[in-house]
This record gives structure tokens, C-alpha cells and sequence, in this order.
């Protein structure tokens, strides 16, 4: 290669940052950035509170959202997403919506997030379980901001954690997966083997198993939130290994229930109701409604009362207020199975039923939870790290 | 358990096996390009978005193939015409695909279609054990099979073939013979697009029936890999493909089964399995790889050949 | 370098040279009309989060340095005639091995001992994994382009299965990453941002790599084994050994990048901690045609357009990943007018 062309175009190439220099020199001045309360450092914005209010959390003039994948993936994105649009709704003639989709569970969310402090965001909602560590990170700059996480259970100064007991309706929807099922044998695509989703296989399978006592839950681990392509073939090898009734905790949930209505069998949902997309083998499924949540939690923090109070904490509700919820029943799912699953429910709203009422078993025949003792919620998941019995699969080491 | 796995083999082999035939008869060209990554990507989405907006598959793969091949005219250009460095003119259009589909691909990401299904070839697919794993896939599988058999007859069999052979071997010989290199060069280029088209359609249209940013996660640039695997041949590309698909089924396979072992390892075995073969039959066999490929893969090594 | 020099070609060189930036940014700015955004104000928001304060700034240039370091490790072997693309595996190795030895180390030593210590042992780790492509390539004649291009799938894999096992954070309820660095292992943060100490060291590389390929024997020997492998050779000089050391630097060099990034913001290992650093290096060196001084200015360059990318999804509400547009537009324009023969 001949080194003389070469330097000319890599002068070129010279002159040309430095005419992107000029480019971007000449833009700067003119961009907004000098808003009144955007600091341009963060050691000034902690010493020099506004005077309007010194509550962390308050003054601001934005809430930042961020999302690991995209609003419409019929899961966990989507429902989140409609949880922001509720807090639009009730705030968003005061404070601007920032939303960010598809930010990766690493140093990147800390990016997005700092840019959206820069924004004038003093709320910001992290909702994926991988951006926990980054809002930390974040919030460790930036005590005046607010950073609530969605299903950690962790919490610091500045940080708060949220999450529903989504099990409870996943429970449910075992009840209807063991009822209908054949076979028996019910499979469970999972991304990771974190507390939340261990807490939701161990009630699916107890739910199963409390109208099926052979009852046992295929578990496969696909190592992300949303690859489509393995979603399939997951649920062809489940199919193959004899399952008829699959359901999932993966955050797109789309895949699955209908790869699950093409290959004949039955599919449980998660996260949003997904009954269109299998008219012939959708049985139920647990879904989230964060509207009210988002815009209570929001509403502590703009008034000033974020600091002690129940959000400032790991904060856990459920099906009584509404946070989760059972989807609407499939075509095929009979009135008697109905009525038992409802009468379940209300057995639950009434507080008189909570399925990890020990004694509770893992795989190895180790009792958990002994005999009569019911944990709380944070308890529960903090030691919750086995599969219970009639789990088949292994958990990743 | 087995039966599965080799039909899931097939499955998740069947994409790549699209782009890496492909990329075997660029390479044959004497070209390599990583932007076939982002051919599929368009491929995928050009699939999705016309199979949703028209109902039809066929129309889908068809608009799949031409994105494909649209995208890698970008590294045609910039390979053949300029003279640019292949490997980087091939990241950057795996870039520039990636861009498009996450700027246009958004709205597609809820939408519902009727794509390709699986076959269910009477009597053949209810054989015990062989029945699941190779006759109850989707024509395009079959295609794909078909399609490595065609492009092998047409490299070792025709006189194209030996043209392109020649193209990619010493280009003073298709020179000689009447044949312009660089035309020969572009139409490998676009074929090579045009697969990895219908291997992004493949899995957006008959494999997963959907749309979502990113979804080839690498399976395009794993082809380019497995090119090398398959000695740049149609017919080791299909045990090359089925092979990756296969580290990928068993590892569910395995997990259904309640054995612990690590994805991690299963998945690099074909990697690992590349390179032995590189080192064992390639020191025989050093004659396989067309030698226009050795100026692209680092004029140094042609050179110490000798 | 001083020839004589009239006005008209240097006019032409700037206009060249604007060219190859304003015609990826009008054809984005059509890109971004095509989805109902107005251009200008989408710029001016991407300007205005990556030039135009002080936190857009530090955010690019946190991101440029492991990318000038990673562009560095395809510069060093592309002077003795190699093509290294194995700079992202060697990257993700660097950073294994960082996070392996913060592990050992902990806080038990001082800071200014351990980031030199962890330093060195990313720069190893990196090593390491490219002197498998430099043995396989002098040793067994295997090319090393497709040596250090499949060896980078093994590298994800590599990381992935340590940072599932035994990395893994025992406090971490499984999921998968390593436990936190000792404040020991991070380099210091500016306060209130996440510009950090450690990307002092990409500028100092460059210089450093500069210094050596052209100011020293082992430099004239890269380049004369790159120019002419069978010249050299006839000088007597050992041309495998030098391109397994011009390797080796490379791979030391993007190992280096990964401690970085890993003691700088990541601070703990993730299965994608890295990712795609190695590849964009890889393009930022082909940019300027394998200077190492350039490589500063083509790094931040890719890391502003990156970083504008946040801009663009917050503000003009985009898919983030659509500023890859822009980034393939500059790449390909300036790849364009490279001619290589």
C-alpha cells in the first residue's frame, strides 16, 4: 500500500476533526443547556440547593424513565411503559417525561441517566433488575436526585426499591396450568435465575401442584431478557420433552405465547395479557399495573416527603393494592377452574392464604420454610435461591 | 432426546447456514465481508414489515433477500470500486444496518403475522426418530440444504463457478479468459447479501415469526467465522451451520434434562473446533483457501507462505 | 512532509475534508426528517449533550479511551504487516484478568499500588490472548486475522462463563456479575462526574506508540518486517519474532484498555462489559490510516457520536441505536477515500 496517498487523505482526515471542532464550536453557545436550574457541576447543586425546597427529589423540571427494551414488547417494558405514561398524565404539565428504551444493564445506564439529571431530571425510575447497580453508582453523585428501582432489593440513601408480588398471581395461574394440563408436566423459560424469577417457578409449581400432586415444572435459563430466537427453540425443546403448558419470565413475552399456540400447546402469560395472540391455548397469566404505584411514589417525592417514608425503603405490594394482577382467563379454561382459582384469589386478598406457607421443600428434599412459618415479602425473596420440588432443571452455578 | 436436538440443530443452524453460503462464494470471490451481519439484520426487518404488511411470506423472504443484497451493494462499492479495507468497510456497514433497523424497525416490534410453518411430510415425519429431526421442518430449511448442494454443483461443475473460482484465485486468469474480475466480484458480493437477506428473513419470518432490534445477535458474523470452518465449501457450510445450531440446542436440551452443564463451554466448541481444524487439516490443506482472500486477511501472511 | 505547497490543494483538502463530515451529517439530517424529527433541533441536542456541557465532555471522553487504547492495539501489529482484529477479545481478557486480580487484592494495598498492579495485569491478560493468534501465526503459519477474529467469540465466552461461576458475586442473588472493585482498584473520579483518572493513560499510550514506531530500532524493525517481510529477513532480522512481539504490545495494549474501562466505570465485570470496544477501535485506527497520534481524534470522534446517540433518544425520542447511521456514514466516507492501492 503506498504510504503517499495514505498521508495525503489522512491529512484530510486531520483537517477534517478539526473542521467538526469548528462545527461543534460554533453550535454550542446556541444550544439550551444554561437552563436556570441545570448546574453545570454536581458538587454546585449539592451545596447550593435551590431555595424552593431542599428535599431530595424536588426542584426539578423532568422525571427520566429508562427501559431495557423496547415500549411495545408486549412484557415487561410494555407495562412499565404504560406506568410512565400514567405518571404523564397526572404530572406532565409540570415536569417533562424523559424516556429512554433499549438501555443496556451496564455503565451505559449511567450514562443515560446523567444525562437526563442534566436534563433536569430530579426523579428517575430504573426499571430494569441490571440498573440497580448503575443508579446507584449515579445516585452516589447526586444525593438531590431521586432514583427509584424496580424489583431490587438493595437501597440507599438516595435510592428506593419497588417491586409487586407478582408471585401471588403467578400462583393462580399455576392453578390453571395444573388443572388443564395432560401431561403433567409444565415447562418455565426463564432469563436468569434472580430471587424474583426463583420466587415465580417455585409458586407456579406449588400452584400446580396443589390441584396435581405429580405436577412438575420443566425450568430452562436462556440467559437474556429478549432473544427470540432462543425463546423458540426453548419452547420446541420443552414441547419435545413432553410439556404441554408453558409460560415464561422473560421481559418480551410475545415469542413464546405464540410459538406456544403454534406448536398445539397450551401457554401461560407474564407481565401483559397476551390472550390475542393465542385464541386456542392461552390460559391465564399475572400482570402488572404500575400506574397508580408510579404516580403515588411520584407524588410522595414532589412533596417534599420521599425521605422515610415507605418508598424510601424496599418497598413490596400486591394483588391487594392492585399493583399485580390475574390476566382474563382463556376460551378453554372451564367455569369450575375459574371459580376455584377466583375463590383462591379471594383467599389472598383476605390475607388467609399465602402459598410459601412452610412446610416448603427445594429439590433435594431440604426443608426452606419449616413447618407453619410464613416469611415476610423481603425475607422471602432475600432466601429464596432454590428451586422447590417438582422442579426439573438445575440452577446455572 | 437426541431426535430433538438435531431438529433443533437444523432450526437454529438453518439462519446462518443462509448468510454463510452466501459468504462462501464472496470469499470464493476473494472478499470477506463482516457487514453480512447487517444484511441480515435488514434482511429480518424487510422480512417482518412486508409479511406484515402484505400477509405474504414468500413476498416477505423476497423483500428480505433484497434488503440483503441492497445493504452489502454499500460493501461492494467500497470494497471493489475504492479499494477500501475490507474487514473495517465490513464493520461499518454491520453498523449502518444496524442503525436502519433500529431507526425504521420500532413500529414492528407488537405487530402480529402469519409467517412460514412447519411442514408435517406425511408418513416420512412420523419414521420414529428421524421423522422429527428432518421432516417436520419449514420449506425453507429444506432450501437451504437444497441451495448448498446447487451452489457446490455450481462451483465445482460449471464454468461460472470456475470463473469465480478463478476471480478469487488469481484474477489474471479470469483476466485472461475474457471475464472482468470486478463484475464477477459484485455479483458474488450481492449474492452474498442477498442469503444473508434470506437467513435475517428466516429467523424474523419462519423461525421466531418476530421482530425485535438487534435480533440476529451475532449470527452473521458467526457465518463469516464458520465460512473458514467449512473451508470455504457449500457442503461443509451445512455441517459447519448445523453444528453452531446444534451447541445451541443442546444446551437447552441438556438444562430440560436437569443436567448442569455450561453454556459457556458447549458454546464454543465450534470456535475451538475451527481453529483445531485450521491447525490439523489446514497444514495439509493450506491450499484451500483462495488465495485473493490471503491479501485481505493481512498481506503479510501471503507472503510468508513460502 | 514540507513541499512546496499552494493554496489550491490545500483548499481541495478542506473542502475533502468537510465533505466527509457534512455529508454524513446532511444524509442523517434527511434520515431523522424521514421519522418526522426536526434535524436541526436533533443536532443541536446531540451537540449540546456531547460538546456543549461539561458532563457531555466528560461522558466522551471516558468512552474515547479504552477506544484510542483498543485502537492502539490494532496499530502497533499493523505496522509489522499484521492485521489484528482480535482487539475485542483481547480487551474483554484485559478485563478479566483486571477483575481476577482486584479480587486477590481487595484494598489490601495501597491505591497507588494496586492500579499499577491491575494495570499490569490486564495489559497481561491481553497479552496473553493475543499471543495465542502470534504463536498460531509464527509458529503453525495460521493466519492471523481469522486466528484473533474467531478467538474473540471465545473471549465472550470466556468472560461469560467466569463471570457465571466463579467470579460471580456471592451477594448478588445470581445474577451475573462480579463482586464490586475495593475503592483501591478504582481509579478517582472527578467529583460529581465519571471522568476518571485512567483515561490519562490513553493519551500518554499514543504518544508512547508514536514514540516507538517512529523514533526507535524496535519501530524500524516493525517496519521494515511490514514493508517487506523477505528484505528483512535477508537483513537478518527475525521477522516471526518480531510480529509476535508487535502482537504481544497490541494485545498488552488492548488489555489495557479493558482494565480501564473495568477499574474506570464499570467497576465490576458483566458478561458485556466491553462489548464492541475492541471492534470500534479496530475502525478508529483504519480512520486515520494507522496513526497512533490520530487515533485520539478518530476515538473521540466515534465515542461523541455514540454518546450523542442518548440525546437523541431522550430528546427526539429514537431509538438510540439509529445514531449508528451517522457513526457507519462518517466510517464508510472516510473509508472511501482511502485508497488502499
Amino acid at each position: 500500500m503506498s504510504m503517499q496517498q495514505l498521508s495525503i487523505s489522512r491529512r484530510s482526515v486531520l483537517v477534517g476533526f478539526a473542521a467538526m471542532s469548528l462545527l461543534a464550536a460554533c453550535a454550542a453557545p446556541a444550544t439550551p443547556t444554561k437552563a436556570p436550574d441545570a448546574p453545570a457541576a454536581a458538587p454546585a447543586s449539592a451545596t447550593t440547593a435551590p431555595a424552593v425546597a431542599s428535599a431530595p427529589g424536588t426542584g426539578g423540571t423532568a422525571i427520566g424513565f429508562i427501559f431495557v427494551g423496547p415500549k411495545d414488547d408486549y412484557g415487561y417494558n410494555q407495562a412499565a411503559y404504560l406506568g410512565s405514561k400514567a405518571v404523564e398524565d397526572k404530572f406532565g404539565k409540570n415536569l417533562k417525561i424523559l424516556r429512554a428504551e433499549n438501555v443496556p444493564e451496564n455503565e451505559e445506564a449511567e450514562r443515560v441517566m446523567e444525562n437526563m439529571i442534566q436534563q433536569g431530571a430530579k426523579i428517575i425510575f430504573a426499571t430494569s433488575y441490571g440498573h440497580l447497580d448503575p443508579a446507584i453508582n449515579v445516585a452516589k453523585r447526586h444525593p438531590d436526585v431521586v432514583f427509584v428501582h424496580q424489583g431490587g432489593a438493595k437501597h440507599t440513601a438516595n435510592v428506593g426499591a419497588y417491586f409487586g408480588t407478582i408471585w401471588q398471581p403467578v400462583y393462580l395461574s399455576g392453578i390453571a396450568a395444573g388443572k388443564m394440563s395432560k401431561t403433567g408436566k409444565l415447562g418455565y423459560i426463564v432469563a436468569f435465575p434472580i430471587p424474583q424469577t426463583l420466587l415465580n417457578i417455585n409458586a407456579f409449581t406449588l400452584g400446580a401442584q396443589s390441584v396435581n400432586p405429580n405436577a412438575t415444572t420443566t425450568v430452562v435459563f436462556t440467559a437474556n431478557w429478549c432473544d427470540p430466537a432462543k425463546q423458540t427453540e426453548a419452547v420446541k425443546t420443552l414441547v419435545a420433552a413432553g410439556v404441554d403448558v408453558v409460560t415464561q419470565h422473560q421481559d418480551c413475552a410475545k415469542t413464546i405465547v405464540e410459538a406456544s399456540e403454534r406448536a398445539g400447546i397450551m401457554s401461560v402469560g407474564y407481565h401483559a395479557d397476551g390472550s390475542p395472540l393465542a385464541p386456542k391455548g392461552w390460559l391465564t397469566g399475572s400482570q402488572w399495573n404500575w400506574g397508580n404505584l408510579y404516580s403515588d411514589i411520584v407524588q410522595t417525592i414532589v412533596d417534599g416527603k420521599w425521605v422515610g417514608s415507605k418508598y424510601d425503603a424496599i418497598y413490596r405490594e400486591g394483588f391487594k393494592e392492585g399493583v399485580v394482577e390475574l390476566s382474563p382467563f382463556g376460551a378453554s379454561v372451564t367455569d369450575d377452574v375459574k371459580k376455584l382459582i377466583n375463590d383462591k384469589k379471594q383467599t389472598m386478598l383476605d390475607g388467609k392464604f399465602n402459598p410459601f406457607t412452610g412446610p416448603i421443600k427445594d429439590q433435594d428434599g431440604k426443608v426452606r420454610i419449616a413447618d407453619g412459618v410464613q416469611l415476610d415479602t423481603v425475607k422471602l425473596e432475600a432466601e429464596t435461591t432454590y428451586l422447590v420440588q417438582g422442579v426439573v432443571g438445575a440452577l446455572p452455578k | 432426546m437426541l431426535e430433538s436436538i438435531i431438529a433443533g440443530a437444523i432450526r437454529a443452524g438453518t439462519p446462518v447456514l443462509f448468510a454463510c453460503l452466501g459468504e462462501v462464494i464472496v470469499e470464493r470471490a476473494g472478499l470477506v465481508n463482516l457487514g453480512t451481519e447487517g444484511s441480515m439484520l435488514v434482511g429480518a426487518l424487510a422480512g417482518f414489515a412486508i409479511t406484515a404488511g402484505t400477509g405474504s411470506a414468500l413476498l416477505g423472504v423476497i423483500a428480505g433477500a433484497l434488503a440483503g443484497l441492497l445493504l452489502s451493494l454499500v460493501f461492494g462499492y467500497l470494497a471493489i470500486q475504492r479499494r477500501a479495507n475490507q474487514l473495517a468497510t465490513g464493520l461499518a456497514v454491520l453498523t449502518l444496518g444496524n442503525g436502519i433497523t433500529a431507526f425504521f424497525g420500532r413500529s414492528f416490534v407488537n405487530q402480529q403475522i402469519h409467517g412460514i410453518n412447519p411442514l408435517h411430510i406425511p408418513i416420512l415425519s412420523d419414521i420414529p426418530f428421524v421423522g422429527a429431526a428432518f421432516f417436520q421442518q419449514d420449506i425453507m430449511a429444506y432450501l437451504a440444504g437444497i441451495m448448498a448442494v446447487v451452489l457446490w454443483l455450481f462451483l465445482y461443475r460449471t464454468r461460472w463457478g470456475l470463473v469465480l473460482r478463478a476471480t478469487g484465485e488469481r484474477e489474471e486468469v479470469a483476466y485472461a479468459g475474457g471475464y472482468s474480475p470486478n463484475r464477477v466480484r459484485w455479483a458474488a458480493v450481492a449474492f452474498g447479501g442477498l442469503m444473508a437477506g434470506v437467513g435475517g428473513a428466516y429467523l424474523s419470518v419462519a423461525y421466531t415469526l418476530n421482530w425485535i432490534e438487534g435480533m440476529t445477535a451475532g449470527r452473521g458474523v458467526v457465518a463469516v467465522a464458520l465460512v473458514i470452518f467449512a473451508s470455504w465449501s457449500p457442503l461443509q457450510a451445512v455441517f459447519a451451520s448445523y453444528l453452531f445450531g446444534g451447541a445451541q440446542a443442546l444446551q437447552l436440551s441438556l438444562q430440560a434434562d436437569g443436567v448442569d452443564a455450561s453454556p459457556f463451554l458447549l458454546s464454543m466448541v465450534p470456535y475451538l473446533l475451527t481453529l483445531a481444524v485450521l491447525l490439523v487439516v489446514g497444514r495439509w490443506r493450506r491450499n484451500v483457501m483462495p488465495e485473493g482472500l490471503k491479501a485481505v486477511f493481512g498481506s503479510a501472511s501471503a507472503r510468508s507462505v513460502a | 512532509m514540507t513541499r512546496q505547497i499552494t493554496l489550491a490543494p490545500i483548499a481541495r483538502r478542506w473542502a475533502g475534508a468537510a465533505g466527509l463530515i457534512v455529508m454524513p451529517v446532511v444524509l442523517f439530517g434527511l434520515f431523522l426528517a424521514l421519522a418526522g424529527q426536526n434535524p436541526l433541533d436533533a443536532y443541536i441536542a446531540m451537540l449540546s449533550n456531547t460538546l456543549g456541557t461539561t458532563n457531555g465532555l466528560g461522558e466522551t471522553a471516558v468512552r474515547a479511551a479504552p477506544l484510542v487504547l483498543a485502537a492502539l492495539a490494532t496499530i502497533v501489529p499493523a505496522r509489522a504487516g499484521l492485521i489484528n482484529v482480535g482487539g475485542e477479545g483481547q480487551l474483554m481478557i484485559g478485563a478479566l484478568t483486571t477483575t481476577a486480580m482486584a479480587m486477590v487484592l481487595r484494598d489490601a494495598l495501597p491505591i497507588w499500588l494496586t492500579l499499577p498492579i491491575l494495570a499490569i495485569a490486564g495489559a497481561f491478560g491481553g497479552l496473553l490472548w493475543a499471543g495465542i493468534a502470534g504463536a498460531l501465526r509464527t509458529r503453525f503459519n495460521l493466519n492471523e486475522t481469522i486466528c484473533t477474529l474467531l478467538l474473540n467469540y471465545v473471549a465472550v465466552l470466556v468472560v461469560g462463563f467466569f463471570v457465571h461461576g466463579l467470579l460471580k458475586d456471592p451477594a448478588s442473588f445470581n445474577w451475573p456479575f462480579s463482586p464490586p472493585f475495593a475503592d483501591a482498584a478504582r481509579f478517582p473520579e472527578l467529583p460529581g462526574s465519571r471522568v476518571h483518572l485512567g483515561i490519562l493513560i490513553a493519551p500518554i499510550a499514543a504518544i508512547v506508540v508514536w514514540y516507538m514506531t517512529s523514533r526507535t530500532y524496535l519501530g524500524l524493525r516493525l517496519q521494515v518486517v511490514g514493508g517487506n517481510a523477505e528484505a528483512a529477513r535477508r537483513a537478518g532480522i527475525n521477522v516471526a519474532r518480531t510480529q509476535l512481539i508487535a502482537m504481544l504490545i497490541g494485545g498488552a495494549l488492548a488489555g489495557l484498555a479493558g482494565m480501564v474501562h473495568v477499574s474506570g466505570v464499570e467497576g465490576r465485570l458483566l458478561p458485556t462489559t466491553g462489548v464492541g470496544f475492541g471492534y470500534t477501535g479496530f475502525l478508529a485506527a483504519w480512520m486515520v490510516g494507522q496513526n497512533p497520534l490520530l487515533a485520539i481524534g478518530s476515538a473521540t470522534v466515534l465515542s461523541m457520536i455514540a454518546v450523542s446517540g442518548d440525546s437523541l433518544q431522550i430528546a427526539a425520542n429514537l431509538p438510540a441505536s439509529s445514531v449508528n447511521v451517522l457513526t457507519a456514514m462518517v466510517l464508510l466516507g472516510v473509508l472511501a477515500n482511502f485508497k488502499k492501492r
